[in-house]
């Protein structure tokens, strides 16, 4: 148990820090919802990082701080997936849709080189090609395209691998989503204690006090949970930590939008690139069920049942 | 950064699991499901504890030169879980390992150290502290308890005041006790003041966290001495500090809880009853009490490393709040008749000690105050 950074992964973190320095500033003039940048995505293949988890000494909690890390950055890049599930399919380069249902919309499956298809037990893996897919509108910050069909050169994973990269794609989750709320989070810490009302900062009211406090123990415990399931690269953990995050993220997308008025409903204010980023992860992969279930099953294996009424069951009137 | 135990870990909860099950009675759970300042599980402590000591268990993460084994404060954490999941049978004494030894390590005397850690090593020392007041709950400054220098002699103080809600001050020997040594709001100091003083009379106040948890403590004229003064006179808010700091991760709930939802689950699978909407409410208690462990480990990890605290203790500690009340109302919710009947007597228990959660070493309210302050910077 060590809570704190070991010397390579401060090294590493700082390095990386350095990269998304360009993109902490929320892009200037943004009308629309999305906020993708290619360059950001290009930047992040040049650079090396996505394939973090592969390299020497380091590992899938490294990869998971790296999302983290770009997931608190208002410009959007496609990460978790691609270094985290990326590696164990032999994904190198580009971006790495995962999709969750078929005619559903997908994150990123416009840009994606490679998709992930999850179906039941089974992953099916391909390449995206024109007429598999659909580009879509809507308010999420995330691009998002529908995939229409199962892509021509799909093939299946097997059984073993299949598990991997389900575990893998929930971990990528848990660790995304941890740093969309401490973005959005961090963000509305400094937006109330700037903003003035009743003659003092809005962080000046308990009421807004005690909530934003709630909250950071929601980001935090997040983001430890999320780097726990990522050094155990276990599906339980895994799991726990996806629920926690699409449970908890409810309240704390709740009060960030509150605190920032009506301002934090525009599009030039950049909150919602995070809350509607988590909006769309709130559901993700099953969402608060699918996570409840995979941890259940982890933790209280199905006992024996005893049919107390039975016998009086079976007599009738 | 890493998140496992150490194979030394493992193995040392391997044996403390052994040995609680060669040392705790067939009743035990019925017995723990009484409070710890009982009668019942004081008198227990005061035997398990001396064996618990001798097996080098009992305070393994204070330094060698005062009788510990030097152990990490991982170690004690470990033992901790393990205990606190039993039903605490060190009964009150979980106060001496976890945070007034600490306190005494830090800021005692070569002569308070000499006293009072070989009695708490020994296992059989009855501790309460004395803090609040009906003046002074969350707003510790708002006691009006004071201990007075007397004219003739410069040594002994006088107290006159009254203590409220001091748990275990029936059976305890000292009290760490907060009073007044001057005029101003944090002009107090903390004293190790025996019990047998002549003056103090104790009270004890019925309540539904059990029998001996709560108290009034009234001093009339009680002398207490300079050398039984715990740091220096008007620094007693530093002491304070310190102590609920430990204080406040000091307990790891968070594995009773679990165990406690662990019995309800089987509960419902025994009855087929678990269904989807159980499992995700039980999922989701599991997952608060996962997240209080990890802030609970994050402050562990950060006091073995000497850094200053700035709100992880509170925050922890809300976090610690959030689970019991989670699994809590899990249990209420799908499985009342353990509430309400005997038939697992720890999930009662569980519930005597998850209600106190958010009021015991600091309301809950105070923390998120402190968060919001120390971490958030929120309002300075
Ligand atoms: C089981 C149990 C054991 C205890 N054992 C001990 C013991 O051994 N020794 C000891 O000294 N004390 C003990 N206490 C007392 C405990 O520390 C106090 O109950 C606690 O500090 C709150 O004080 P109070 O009860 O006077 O509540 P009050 O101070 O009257 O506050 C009531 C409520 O008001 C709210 N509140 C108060 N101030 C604020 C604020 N500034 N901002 C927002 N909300 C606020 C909180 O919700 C709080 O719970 C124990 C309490 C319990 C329940």
């Amino acid at each position: 148990m060590d809570f704190t950074l070991s010397d390579d992964q401060q090294v590493l973190l700082t390095a990386f820090d350095g990269l998304l320095d360009n993109y902490r500033t929320p892009p200037h003039g943004i009308h629309g919802y999305v906020a993708w940048d290619a360059a950001f995505q290009n930047e992040l293949d040049a650079s090396g990082f996505a394939e973090i988890a592969a390299q020497e000494g380091y590992g899938s909690l490294e990869a998971a701080m790296l999302v983290e890390a770009a997931a608190s950055c208002p410009v959007g890049v496609e990460a978790a997936a691609s270094m985290l599930v990326g590696p164990l399919i032999g994904h190198t380069s580009g971006v790495l849709a995962l999709a969750w249902q078929i005619g559903r919309p997908v994150r990123y499956l416009a840009q994606a080189q490679r998709l992930c298809i999850f179906d039941h037990d089974a992953v099916l893996v391909a390449t995206p090609a024109p007429g598999d897919w659909e580009e879509m509108s809507g308010v999420s910050a995330y691009p998002m395209a529908r995939l229409l069909r199962v892509p021509a050169d799909a093939c299946r994973l097997p059984d073993d691998l299949a598990e991997a990269v389900r575990r893998r794609a929930i971990i990528g989750l848990a660790a995304e989503a941890a740093g969309l709320v401490r973005g959005a989070h961090e963000h509305t810490v400094r937006y109330v204690k700037e903003r003035q009302q009743f003659g003092q900062p809005l962080g000046h009211f308990q009421a807004i006090q005690h909530r934003l406090a709630e909250d950071a123990q929601i980001v935090q415990a997040a983001r430890l949970m999320a780097f726990r399931a990522a050094h155990a690269d276990c599906s339980r953990q895994a799991a726990i930590a996806a629920l926690y995050v699409q449970d908890a993220m409810r309240k704390l997308i709740h009060d960030c939008h509150q605190f920032s008025g009506a301002m934090g409903l525009t599009l030039e204010f950049p909150l919602h690139l995070w809350t509607y980023r988590l909006k769309v992860l709130q559901g993700e992969a099953g969402g608060r069920a699918a996570q409840a279930h995979s941890v259940a099953s982890a933790t209280w294996p199905k006992q024996k049942s005893k049919p107390q009424l039975a016998t009086v069951l079976e007599r009738t009137i | 950064m890493e998140f496992g135990w150490t194979e030394e870990q493992d193995a040392l909860r391997a044996r403390l699991k052994a040995f609680l099950a060669a040392n705790l009675p067939d009743d035990w759970e019925t017995t723990a499901s009484l409070s710890p300042g009982s009668q019942a599980v004081t008198d227990f402590s005061k035997v398990f504890c001396p064996k618990l000591a001798e097996e080098g268990l009992l305070a393994s993460h204070w330094p060698r030169e005062h009788g510990g084994n030097g152990a990490t404060a991982w170690d004690h954490f470990v033992i901790g879980e393990v205990l606190w999941e039993a039903g605490e049978p060190r009964g009150p004494q979980y106060y001496n390992v976890n945070w007034i030894g600490p306190t005494i390590l830090a800021y005692g005397s070569e002569e308070q150290k000499a006293l009072h850690l070989s009695r708490m090593l020994k296992g059989d020392v009855i501790w309460c502290q004395g803090f609040s007041e009906p003046s002074g709950g969350s707003d510790l400054g708002g006691i009006r308890t004071k201990a007075e220098k007397t004219e003739e002699d410069g040594n002994r103080y006088l107290v006159n005041g009254q203590k409220i809600w001091t748990s275990y001050a029936r059976l305890a020997e000292f009290c760490f006790l907060v009073a007044k040594t001057g005029p101003a709001r944090r002009d107090v100091s903390v004293f190790l003041l025996p019990m047998d003083r002549p003056g103090i009379t104790v009270r004890p106040i019925a309540s539904v966290v059990g029998d001996g948890d709560l108290h009034e403590v009234f001093f009339d004229d009680v002398e207490v001495f300079e050398h039984e003064r715990l740091g220096a006179e008007g620094k007693g808010w530093e002491v304070i500090r310190y102590s609920l700091d430990y204080e406040r991760v000091g307990i790891p709930r968070y594995a009773l809880a679990l165990r406690t939802l662990n019995r309800a689950v089987a509960e419902l699978q025994d009855e087929d009853c678990f269904v989807p909407e159980a499992e995700l409410a039980a999922a989701t208690a599991l997952t608060a009490c996962e997240a209080a462990r990890m802030l609970v480990y994050e402050t562990v990890d950060k006091r073995m490393r000497g850094r200053p605290d700035t709100g992880s203790a509170s925050m922890a500690r809300y976090a610690v709040v959030c689970a019991e009340r989670a699994v809590a109302d899990f249990v209420l919710d799908w499985t009342p008749h353990l509430f309400t009947s005997n038939d697992a007597p720890m999930v009662a228990t569980h519930h005597k000690r998850a209600i106190a959660a958010g009021l015991a070493a600091g309301a809950a309210e105070i923390q998120l105050n402190l968060v919001a302050r120390d971490v958030l910077g929120l309002g300075v």
